[in-house]
Order: C-alpha cells, then sequence, then structure tokens
C-alpha cells in the first residue's frame, strides 16, 4: 500500500541522500567529514519516519541511539588522534543563569511531573538539567542512579502487570508513567553536572 | 519459503518480533559462540619487532587497561553477532549489525597509535554512512509490506522492492568493512592481534546471514 505522499517523502529522501553522499565524496576534512556522517544519519531518521506510524516512532529510537552513540565513539577518537585536549573553563558568567534557574527549573520540573511518562521525564530533567549548568553542584551521583535504578525496576515491573495480570493495566500505567519519569529525569540530570573536568 | 536454512529448529516468539534458528544459522551462531569463548580464553599477544642487523629484538607491552577494553569489546562484538545470527525480525537485525559495527570500531580504535586511530576513524565514518542503506533497507521493506518478520515475508504474497534488498547488503558491507581497515592498520601483527579475529569473523557472519535474509525474503 503506496499513498502519493509516502512516494513524494521517498523521492524527497533519495534526493537528500544524493546530496549527502555527494558532500561526503567532495569532503577532505576529516572533521568536516565527521559533521556530514550526521547529516547521513538524519536522512536515514527520515526514510524510518516516513513508515508514518506507531511502529516508525519505536524504530526512530533505536536508530537515533545507533547514530548518536557512533558520533560520540568517533569524536572520541578524532579527538584522541588528533591530540586535542583542554582545560575545563571556568563555566558561562552570564547574569540571568545566576538569578533564573531556581524559578525555570520549578516550573520545567512542576510541567514534567503534569506531563508525566517520557515527555515529562524529558520536561522535567531538562529542568534539572539547567538548575545543574548554572549553579555549582556536589556530585551525589550514587543518589541519582540509585533512584534511576530503582525506577527503572519498578517501569520493567509495570510491564510485567500489563503481561500477566493486564486488568490491572490502570496501575501499571501509573507506575510506569512515575517510573519513567523519574528515570529519564535522573539520567538527563547527570548531563548538567558534566563540566569537562579530568573525571568527566 | 525458500529452503536455504533449513526447518526451523527453535522458535522465540514475542508477538511478531521472533527469533529462531535453522540449521545455517545455528552453524553460524555456534561459530560466533565459539570464537566469542576463544576472546575470552586467549591472552593477547606481543608483537616482536627484531631490529634489523642484529640479534637485538624488542617485545611491545600491552596494558592491562587496554587488553581489557578490547576483550569486553570482542565479547560484546560476539554477542552482537549472535543476536544478528538468530533475528528473526528485519529491524532487529539492523541494529544487531550496527551494534557489530560499534563493537568493531571499539576493537580496532583501542591501540593508541596515530596510523591505526586513522584507520579507525576511516572504518567508523564508513560505518556511520552504512547504517544509512541498513535502515533505509529495513524502512523500504516495512513501508511496503507491512511486517518486518522474516518468517512472514518468507511466508509469500509480499513484493519487497529490490531497492530495499540492495540497500539492506550495502549496508551490512559497510558495516562489515572492519578487516579492510584492520588489514590497513596492520592490526593482525599489532599488539593484542587476538582480538582482530573478532572484526573478520563477525563480518563473515552478517553477510552470510543478509544473503540467506535476501534470498529468503
Amino acid at each position: 500500500m503506496i499513498i502519493p505522499e509516502y512516494s513524494l517523502g521517498l523521492l524527497v529522501a533519495f534526493a537528500a541522500m544524493g546530496v549527502a553522499f555527494f558532500a561526503m565524496m567532495r569532503e577532505t576534512d576529516g572533521f568536516h567529514r565527521l559533521l556530514l556522517t550526521d547529516l547521513i544519519e538524519v536522512v536515514s531518521l527520515a526514510f524510518i519516519a516516513l513508515i508514518g506510524t506507531d511502529l516508525a516512532e519505536a524504530l526512530i529510537l533505536p536508530g537515533l541511539v545507533v547514530g548518536t552513540s557512533e558520533l560520540i565513539a568517533l569524536s572520541e577518537i578524532y579527538r584522541i588522534k588528533e591530540g586535542y585536549t583542554r582545560p575545563p573553563d571556568a563555566g558561562l558568567q552570564i547574569e540571568v543563569m545566576e538569578s533564573a534557574p531556581g524559578i525555570l527549573a520549578a516550573l520545567l520540573v512542576v510541567y514534567g511531573i503534569v506531563l508525566s511518562g517520557f515527555s515529562g521525564g524529558v520536561v522535567a530533567g531538562l529542568g534539572v538539567l539547567f538548575y545543574l549548568l548554572c549553579r555549582g553542584h556536589n556530585e551525589r551521583f550514587e543518589l541519582i542512579e540509585t533512584a534511576s535504578g530503582y525506577s527503572w525496576a519498578l517501569w520493567i515491573i509495570a510491564f510485567f502487570i500489563f503481561m500477566i495480570l493486564p486488568q490491572y493495566w490502570f496501575f501499571a500505567v501509573m507506575l510506569s508513567g512515575s517510573a519513567i519519569l523519574v528515570k529519564v529525569m535522573a539520567k538527563m540530570s547527570l548531563i548538567g553536572t558534566m563540566r569537562g573536568g579530568p573525571n568527566a | 519459503m525458500p529452503d536455504i536454512g533449513g526447518e526451523p529448529l527453535f522458535v522465540l516468539e514475542f508477538g511478531d518480533i521472533l527469533h529462531y534458528y535453522t540449521p545455517y544459522t545455528i552453524t553460524l551462531f555456534l561459530l560466533a559462540l565459539i570464537f566469542t569463548g576463544l576472546a575470552i580464553a586467549s591472552r593477547p599477544e606481543r608483537q616482536i619487532d627484531i631490529a634489523f642487523g642484529g640479534d637485538a629484538y624488542y617485545a611491545k607491552e600491552t596494558t592491562v587497561s587496554e587488553m581489557r577494553f578490547r576483550r569486553f569489546m570482542a565479547i560484546a562484538c560476539g554477542l552482537a553477532t549472535m543476536g544478528a545470527m538468530g533475528s528473526g525480525d528485519l529491524f532487529n537485525f539492523t541494529l544487531f549489525v550496527s551494534l557489530v559495527g560499534i563493537a568493531n570500531i571499539g576493537i580496532v580504535a583501542a591501540v593508541k597509535s596515530r596510523h591505526v586511530l586513522d584507520a579507525a576513524y576511516e572504518y567508523g565514518i564508513v560505518a556511520m554512512v552504512a547504517t544509512l542503506p541498513l535502515f533505509g533497507g529495513a524502512a523500504l521493506v516495512a513501508a511496503t509490506t507491512g511486517t518486518l518478520a522474516i518468517p512472514v515475508l518468507a511466508g509469500g504474497g509480499f513484493a519487497v522492492p529490490l531497492v530495499a534488498k540492495a540497500f539492506l547488503a550495502l549496508g551490512v558491507i559497510g558495516e562489515g568493512m572492519a578487516p579492510f581497515y584492520a588489514a590497513k592498520a596492520e592490526m593482525f601483527r599489532a599488539p593484542g592481534a587476538p582480538y582482530v579475529i573478532m572484526c573478520s569473523l563477525s563480518s563473515l557472519l552478517i553477510f552470510l546471514r543478509v544473503v540467506e535474509i535476501v534470498i529468503t525474503i
């Protein structure tokens, strides 16, 4: 079953693929080629997104994870290969980042809790990330990791309830919704603690 | 179903997503298992360089951290290869293949020497570019037939476009390029050589599997 929109989108995706591969062929600088591979990754995600169903939504996430992990690994190789090391900076000296984080973080966390689930976790996590980026932090990684681990276990338990005791689906929805919220928030907040120090 | 792999011996179903082993794929699976065991058990070699024109020679040291990292990557590569052998879902297959690619980057890049890192970087770019035809092929199959399950596709009645099959094969070729770059960096005689075997084996096995898939669907 091919709908016209799909064919049209496919045509655009193939054209983008041609442009990306042509650019890749012409480029000789190593770093620019690394950046261009990201363009190619995006085209491959577009191919998946064109399916336009719930399945596509489920397939994009692993595709994105693969692309991101390869990009991180390659940039690390590039950094070591070229011998780039840079001492960590003192951080951003912007006035608004001294005064605003508390309010903004609180707003985002509350809104994230209202949303719940994965997207809520992302929103609340953004709030915590912003707060930790702007204000100082004492690394309590153990605490964050423990919360993240417990919420992951709750998430899995919720899935088992879905499969084994489907009549309690509402409880399972609540459980998985809040657990994934905490899980994603904890993971994202860790990004806010990265300052590029020797152990980061 | 064209009888290339033989009758499935074992099927593990999660709805539409399933794992199955035919006599063909179980042979490949066992090969990956044996070589993963070898990667766990074997000790890395020391490269011996002989000073030309004399009796002197020097052995290069392999540090414990480097050895651990490469062994971990070799085991990860073996597990991903085993997963790719047993997967009956086209998208899971592509994910396992790209995981093989990432693990191979790790195996090649563990040696901290300039020309090895150069080769690893070049291979990494090829592996990243190869995800486009790989995922694109799986996505085209899903879009045109509505399913990703290989046994369902093999059942007939689906017109899998030729371009999707070509994309799948092209993607696997890209991900399986690691031995070429390992040879380019002379890694087969570099310190910690046995783990490089995992690159060659995994790329051979994913080639064999993708040929079977492309013929079957």
